[in-house]
């Protein structure tokens, strides 16, 4: 198992460093700092110019094969491998790793509850639809299924934002923007700061995820072995949580694990709607404001999350069903 | 003469699809006998599997169902959910035809006999499991101690078979419904089970209704013979009157298309042409009828009832033609 996550780990290293590569090529290629110092300030001089150049290795290549020393690339990875991101130009002249981590605990605290809502909700109504194939019931929860996965965030977002945050403020006092400081806030305040977000977030997951769990058990209740199961004498509750639920979660768990990842990485929609300070917002003003390096850890950050829940799917794969574990 | 352990009488079961009423099983009645092995055979589609699945009300809900099924003095179509649940797996048992695919992949071989233990009995979970080891041993799975901790992947075709059969003899049914067991199995291994289930019903005393296509499985092994086509009874008897004696065009369709040990020499298998009736929109008359080589233009007006066609009434057959078939039979052997 060991040899197997190490195996997994290493593979993964050519696959971020091309992507790295790319985004680092791109993200270099898109902005010339000069030019813009130029137009924005008409009284630099040359001086100014070459500080500039100085300061970001503009005169350097990105990759240069021949002289890899020379290139900004191969010097940003360098100094990441030693845990250096460097600054940021856009955040003040902090260390890039301090602003992304602070932001990432911010996207946390809306991913980790968003993530249990979505898995639980999605699990019950999947199995619940699956159990009651054909019903009224299993006809709603497809028909608004489709619904949440045709809505757009951002619409769905405003309309929350209207409804509980403006117009029903009164009932819960949901607040439609994230507006105090976080280090004044209560627990009930977070929660009435989190909610709408939360809900923005899980809607079109819940609806995905409901619909792949309801196929997945459909497949399973149909299976021998829950015939089987029933000519035991088993009770229906039996059968389904003992025998049906467990197979039918095998193949939920990778969809748990990616959308799980995809949450931790920010969302750049949701939270911009709702002014959370994670690192969808910051990813987006970064990108716009040349910030190489900022750019780059939030990416490396959200590849790595990536990375790494995929191989923790690949690992529990093997722990819920026998016949991976073995061969 | 003793109660039998279940009776059909007059069972219908029909799925309402899309396409319109499948009338799987019709009308169909026989009994099964304490201890004994009766074996329901037919082609694929002729409403075995839904005959025996409808004993275990294993059916989908949308399902009619009409008739009786009398098992222990009541009918079992008649009782609630609950008591039904302690008839499956305790009363009536069933093996299944592809062990590949009806254990559950997820659970220990030991966990799922236990399981149907402690569903029927009051035990300690410990006991359960010596006893699904015990099991395990009495149908032949050597090492037992060793193989109730494995999944099921790690036994082969044969030995899940057994493991069905141990499974399915946990709770000393009465009755043990075996749907075609052996049909997913090697024909080496296919003999072994058998012999493994005659074994089983030894010791529990429990009556088997073998379920087959394979009328080669059913000659060494049943003492009683019910032939289905199209969803109706066609022929019943004992072994001897059905294998030897068939008084019946559809039987004796199905027995030259098998391979036989005492046949003469450089006879012929005869695959019965044609196919198994559309069960949608059935031939009307005799079910029989398009593939029938005796059939005439009566055959395909009305079907014909299930008559007694020996002196003591336990041999019957379902044919218009039953006074003309020794002759007809005679002729068409002499061709
Ligand atoms: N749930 C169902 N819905 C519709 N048709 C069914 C269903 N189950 C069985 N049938 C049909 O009933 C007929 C008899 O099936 P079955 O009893 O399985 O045949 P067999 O004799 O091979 O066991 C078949 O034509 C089959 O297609
Ligand atoms: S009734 Fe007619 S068609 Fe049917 S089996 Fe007898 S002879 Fe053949
Ligand atoms: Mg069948």
């Amino acid at each position: 198992m060991f040899a197997y996550a190490a195996r997994r780990i290493l593979a993964t290293i050519p696959l971020l460093i091309v992507a790295t590569l790319g985004l680092f090529a791109l993200e270099s290629s898109v902005r010339d700092p000069v030019a813009e110092l130029r137009v924005s300030c008409p009284q630099c001089d040359q001086i100014a110019f070459d500080r500039l150049i100085d300061l970001y290795d503009l005169d350097k290549p990105v990759l240069d094969l021949s002289n890899p020393g020379g290139s900004r690339y191969i010097a940003w990875l360098g100094n990441v491998a030693t845990g250096d991101f460097g600054n940021s130009t856009s955040q003040g002249d902090n260390p890039v790793s301090d602003t992304v981590f602070t932001r990432a605990k911010n996207t946390m605290i809306l991913a980790v509850p968003a993530f249990f809502v979505i898995a639980s909700l999605a699990t019950f109504l999947g199995v619940y639809s699956a159990v009651h194939q054909y019903s009224k019931t299993d006809y709603t929860i497809t028909g608004l299924s489709f619904l949440g996965i045709a809505m757009p965030t951002f619409f769905f977002g405003l309309l929350l934002q209207v409804f509980w945050g403006i117009w029903f403020h009164d009932w819960f006092g949901m607040r439609p923007f994230f507006t105090t400081q976080m280090h004044d806030d209560n627990f009930v305040d977070l929660l009435k700061s989190i909610t709408l977000p939360i809900v923005t977030l899980a809607l079109v997951v819940v609806a995905t995820e409901s619909r792949f769990i309801r196929a997945s058990m459909l497949d399973v209740i149909h299976s021998d072995y829950i015939r089987t199961a029933r000519a035991k004498g088993l009770s229906e509750r039996k059968v389904i949580f003992k025998h049906a639920l467990r197979n039918a979660m095998i193949p939920v768990v990778t969809i748990w694990a990616l959308d799980f990842s995809a949450l931790l990485g920010g969302s750049v929609v949701t939270e911009s709607i709702f002014s959370w300070p994670g690192l969808g917002p910051l990813l987006i003003s970064s990108i716009f404001a040349a910030d190489v390096n900022m750019v780059m850890a939030i990416i490396l950050l959200i590849s790595v999350l990536a990375i790494g829940f995929n191989l923790i799917a690949d690992l529990l794969y093997g722990v819920l069903d026998p016949r991976i574990r073995i061969s | 003469m003793t109660e039998p352990v279940i009776s059909f009488d007059d069972l219908s079961v029909s799925f309402p699809t899309d396409d319109g009423m499948v009338r799987a099983v019709r009308n169909v009645s026989f009994d099964v006998e304490p201890g004994e092995v009766m074996a329901v055979v037919g082609e694929s589609g002729s409403g075995k599997s839904v005959t025996a699945l409808a004993a275990m009300r294993l059916h989908p809900g949308s399902t009619e169902i009409t008739g009786e099924v009398r098992f222990g003095g009541r009918d079992l179509l008649g009782i609630g959910e609950k008591e039904m649940r302690r008839v499956r797996g305790n009363g009536i048992a069933m093996i299944f035809q592809d062990p590949m695919t009806a254990l559950n992949p997820v659970m220990k071989v030991g966990a799922q006999i236990a399981e149907m233990v402690l569903t029927h009995d009051d035990v300690s979970k410990k006991e359960a499991w010596t006893r699904a080891a015990d099991l395990l041993e009495s149908v032949g799975v050597p090492e037992p101690g060793r193989r109730v901790k494995q999944y099921p992947h790690e036994f082969s075709g044969g030995m899940r078979q057994r493991a069905m059969i141990a499974m399915a003899i946990a709770n000393g049914p009465d009755l043990l419904i075996a749907d075609e067991p052996t049909t997913a199995l090697d024909v080496t291994i296919q003999a072994q089970v058998l012999e493994v289930m005659k074994t089983a019903q030894e010791a529990t005393g429990a009556a088997i209704l073998l379920i087959t296509h394979d009328l080669g499985v059913v000659a060494g092994i049943a003492d009683r013979v019910v032939v289905m086509y199209g969803g109706r009874v066609f022929e019943s008897g004992s072994a001897d009157q059905v294998f030897y004696r068939s008084q019946n065009p559809y039987t004796r369709g199905l027995m030259s298309s098998i391979p036989r040990l005492d046949a003469p020499k450089g006879e012929r298998l005869i695959p019965i042409p044609g196919t198994p009736p559309n069960v949608l929109n059935p031939p009307s008359g005799c079910a029989f009828g398009p593939r029938c080589a005796f059939a005439s233009d009566g055959c395909h007006e009305a079907h014909a009832e299930l008559m007694s066609v020996g002196f003591d009434g336990t041999h019957r057959s379902r044919c218009h033609k039953l006074a003309e078939l020794p002759d007809l039979f005679a002729a068409a052997e002499t061709r």
